[in-house]
């Protein structure tokens, strides 16, 4: 495997956020970002503050009205970082499909090293 | 927080949510009467000019009026701002951006040459099916970033 995985944003919840941020929008606003990823808000704040203290998320504070808004966006820094994560991930997945293809012709196939009957030479 | 204990099935689990993010991107039935408003006064603009005298800065002023509301109240019920667009910018909604353009152009210059030579009927019906063929436009561009939402973007 040549992509290699980043740790930090290995956890579900940040590769989640990290790539809803990614997928196309400029700035994703905190309740978008929140119904999205299927998230409540206390973990979608306690894991924006992680990736902004990390460098990935750049967070933007404002109001509309009383009501406060919160925006983000992934920076440079976290867009390749999760660029390297999807590229490994997806490498992941294709040996996994590719361990199943195995074992499926293995087992289906009649004529296996593992599963063959092992031809006992007769005493003749 | 959960790990990812089955890496490929936090894949699709991302497939899931970009999905449900581009689902916020469906146009509210005022977004497009919005659009269709904008449209109706930039096409009534040789209109005005000829019959009224009226320059294009009024129009150019109220179409501004209709356009800031709508693209803010457009961004609130959304929550994405998607940065503006160019017609060199890559995705899917790219031959509807050269669509609005021709659109707009072509009924922009039609109009007046139709109005100098009387058909006045004519040029009425072109207006119309130039904000039509917009708003219809509208739809494919927002298709368009659903599209590039659900793909994920640069980070596919």
């Amino acid at each position: 495997m040549t992509a290699r995985p980043d740790p930090f944003i290995h956890p579900i919840t940040r590769l989640s956020i990290c790539g809803l941020l990614a997928a196309g929008a400029d700035w994703v606003e905190f309740a978008a970002l929140r119904d999205a990823a299927g998230i409540s808000d206390s973990v979608l704040s306690k894991q924006s503050v992680a990736l902004e203290d990390a460098g990935y998320v750049q967070v933007r504070k404002g109001a509309v009205g009383r009501r406060p808004r919160t925006w983000f966006r992934l920076t440079p820094q976290g867009r390749q970082a999760l660029e390297d994560h999807l590229a490994w991930l997806a490498q992941l997945e294709e040996a996994v499909s590719a361990g199943t293809r195995d074992v499926t012709q293995a087992t289906a196939s009649p004529v296996n090293e593992r599963t063959a009957p092992r031809t006992v030479p007769s005493p003749d | 927080m959960g790990s990812v204990g089955r890496d490929p099935a936090a894949l699709e689990l991302l497939r899931v949510q970009r999905s449900r993010l581009a689902d916020r991107m469906r146009p509210p039935w005022w977004y497009l009467t919005g659009v269709a408003v904008m449209y109706a006064l930039v096409f009534a603009f040789p209109f005005a000019s000829r019959f009224l005298g009226v320059s294009i800065w009024p129009f150019f002023a109220a179409a501004l009026v209709v356009a800031v509301p709508l693209q803010w109240g457009w961004t609130r019920v959304t929550g994405m701002k998607m940065g503006f667009r160019n017609l060199s910018s890559p995705g899917p909604g790219r031959p509807a951006r050269y669509a609005v353009v021709v659109v707009s152009l072509g009924a922009i210059v039609t109009e007046p040459l139709l109005i100098d030579r009387g058909l006045l009927a004519v040029a009425v019906a072109v207006a119309v099916l130039a904000v039509a063929a917009e708003v219809a436009l509208q739809e494919v561009l927002l298709r368009g970033i659903r599209q590039e939402l659900r793909g994920g973007g640069a980070a596919a």
